[in-house]
């Protein structure tokens, strides 16, 4: 008899609560478009945040000594870690050498990591896109204009008694200590300065929040021993706090688009209520307890509510589609997550909106049958 | 001797200012049929609501079935309503988007356990029982108020109240209705019923007339048509 009631009900009312679907599943659509939105954004920002640079650095820990140096091996043992967070990994060789009569800072290093980690770097000229390319280099913004150096220039470096002779492939912008060097393979900055298989350093750009940054380099930490693994705080903190602060906009915009259903339930609800008093009364005075009557009208706002969190995740997720393509230019994905959480959502919110229903339980019989 | 089914004793009641009944006091035995006649304003619903536990007295005691009503929380009222009263209303009160037959099994819904069966051998006692699919707006009113009478039987009360039953019925379908209500006291049923028809009144085994809450006269009109 309950779900027949409970059938009838919701046929007699079919304006008003159809007004009420509408409410929820318009904040279940947004909700779940936002969450979807949010999910394959933020997987696909800590992508983005992997081109800005590397955020972990391995270093010698003696400190104080220009000598320290460590096992350009190193590399290997960070990959055979096979962490799946860890996007890149750079050893870097810097060495002193001179051009002429200027003194100039050379970086060795792998190419084809760099291009992955720091492809946001403004290049006149081109890429050296090789790790085994030896001819040729990228020069700092800086040096160029300081040596007269342009793309295609040649270029003489002494280190001791060894010469190397590059040329240059691009000019390159970073707005960092790079602008100052000349960037080459690392096999012939280790060439130059007589330290083979030696790094100064190892570059590691790593993917995640903050929190996940830090996992990481404890990891790294413990299997490397005797070498100092630290984040770069400033990169790591300020990817962290967009992350944050998208969650953040994200939360409290779900907030808002559900406080506004709920105030549209709320309002046919509330007409609900006044048609239904006779009908409440006239089941208290056949003998209808409150708490039986009220499970009615709360099935109904529970299946109102899941029928609305269905509906609206479908749209969410063609909302989020479109919204990734015209906005983002990605494709969002559905993410099925997604699903429960939004249905939970609007069956929360749903049954919060018949708070006028649940009003009707202090209707007086008598009152009603009496015509008031 | 068998104690009487309805027992009210210096019965008050009080909106305010106003004593809508006034230390009324009577008995009904098992099976009688009574009218509650008066005037309008003289406390006849009032006194219906308070005998079927849609309101509190001010005062006294209204015993029915051994039980006193007078001390009963809203929930035992409930309980009260569903287990002991049937009621039939002058302006029915059905529910509208429910049929004759979901009508009658909404109160033994609430009664207990719901018996389709059960409820349309209801409906066909009352004769309705080509009606059962239809809602209210399509019945006239005398159908529905059978189908309000069927309501008020199915959980077999201890006593039935009618408020003007007939009140919204034309000649033909007062009849109808008359015929069922004498044949439930032919049955045994114990009937209340707040009429303004003398009609009605003289059919019953007693009536009680009220005048402004007060208890003015217990006519049996048998005895007084001999």
């Amino acid at each position: 008899m309950f779900s027949r009631i409970l059938w009838r009900l919701l046929g007699a009312s079919r304006g008003r609560l159809t007004v009420a679907l509408i409410a929820l599943t318009s904040g279940a659509a947004i909700c779940s478009a936002l969450l979807n939105v949010n999910l394959d954004a933020e997987r696909k920002l800590t992508q983005e945040f992997r081109t800005l640079g590397a955020n972990v650095i391995v270093a010698p820990r003696t400190t104080g000594s220009d000598a320290a140096l460590l096992d350009a091996g190193v590399v290997d043992r960070i990959e055979a870690l096979y962490i799946s967070a860890v996007a890149g990994v750079a050893p870097y060789l810097y060495v002193a050498a001179s051009s002429g009569s200027q003194p100039v800072i050379l970086a060795g290093t792998w190419f084809d990591q760099v291009a992955k980690m720091d492809s946001w770097w403004k290049i006149e000229g081109g890429w050296v896109s090789s790790r085994g390319d030896h001819d040729h280099c990228l020069v700092g913004f800086n040096a160029a204009r300081q040596l007269g150096l342009a793309p295609g220039s040649s270029l003489q470096l002494r280190s001791g008694n060894r010469d190397i002779s590059l040329t240059v492939a691009g000019i390159v912008t970073t707005g960092g200590a790079e602008d100052n060097q000349i960037l080459t393979n690392l096999d012939s900055a280790q060439a130059l300065a007589g330290l083979a298989g030696r790094a100064s350093l190892v570059q590691i750009s790593v993917s995640g929040t903050a929190s996940e940054i830090e996992s990481v380099t404890r990891k790294l930490a413990e299997a490397l021993p005797g070498l100092d693994v630290r984040p770069v705080r400033q990169i790591a903190a300020a990817e962290g706090t967009i992350l944050e602060r998208i969650r953040g906009l994200l939360f409290w915009t779900i907030a808002l688009i559900l406080v506004l259903s709920m105030l549209g339930v709320l309002a046919s609800m509330a007409s609900l209520a006044m048609e239904r008093r006779k009908d409440v009364g006239l089941m208290k005075a056949l003998g209808g307890t409150v708490p039986r009557i009220m499970r009615l009208f709360l099935a109904e706002a529970g299946m109102l509510g899941a029928v609305g969190g269905l509906l609206g995740f479908l749209i969410g997720v063609l909302l989020a589609r479109w919204t990734g393509e015209r906005i983002f230019g990605v494709v969002i994905s559905a993410r099925l997550e997604v699903l429960p959480i939004t249905v939970a959502l609007t069956i929360g919110v749903a049954l919060a909106g018949a708070f006028p229903l649940r009003l009707l339980g202090r209707v007086r019989p008598a009152d009603i049958l009496r015509g008031e | 001797m068998m104690a009487p089914l309805v027992q009210v004793e210096h019965l008050e009641k009080r909106f305010g200012d106003v004593r809508a009944l006034d230390r009324v006091s009577f008995d009904v035995d098992a099976g009688e049929w009574i009218a509650i006649m008066g005037p309008s304003g003289s406390g006849k619903t009032t006194l219906i609501n308070i005998l079927g536990g849609l309101d509190h007295p001010s005062a006294g005691r209204v015993v029915v079935d051994g039980l006193e009503i007078g001390g009963l929380g809203e929930r035992e009222l409930t309980r009260y309503r569903a287990d002991k009263i049937g009621f039939v209303f002058q302006q029915f009160h059905l529910i509208p988007y429910l049929t004759a037959l979901e009508n009658v099994m909404l109160a033994q819904y609430f009664h207990s356990i719901t018996d389709e069966k059960e409820a349309a051998e209801a409906l066909a006692r009352v004769g309705l029982s080509d009606r059962l699919s239809h809602v209210p707006a399509e019945l006239s009113g005398g159908e529905q108020q059978r189908v309000a009478i069927a309501r008020a039987l199915i959980n077999n009360p201890k006593v039935i109240l009618a408020d003007e039953p007939t009140g919204n019925l034309d000649e033909a379908n007062e009849a109808v209705v008359l015929k069922l209500l004498r044949e439930l006291h032919d049955a045994g049923h114990t009937i209340l019923v707040v009429t303004h028809s003398r009609a009605i009144g003289n059919l019953a085994d007693r009536r009680i007339e009220l005048e402004h809450g007060r208890l003015a006269r217990i006519i049996a009109p048998s005895l007084a048509k001999d």
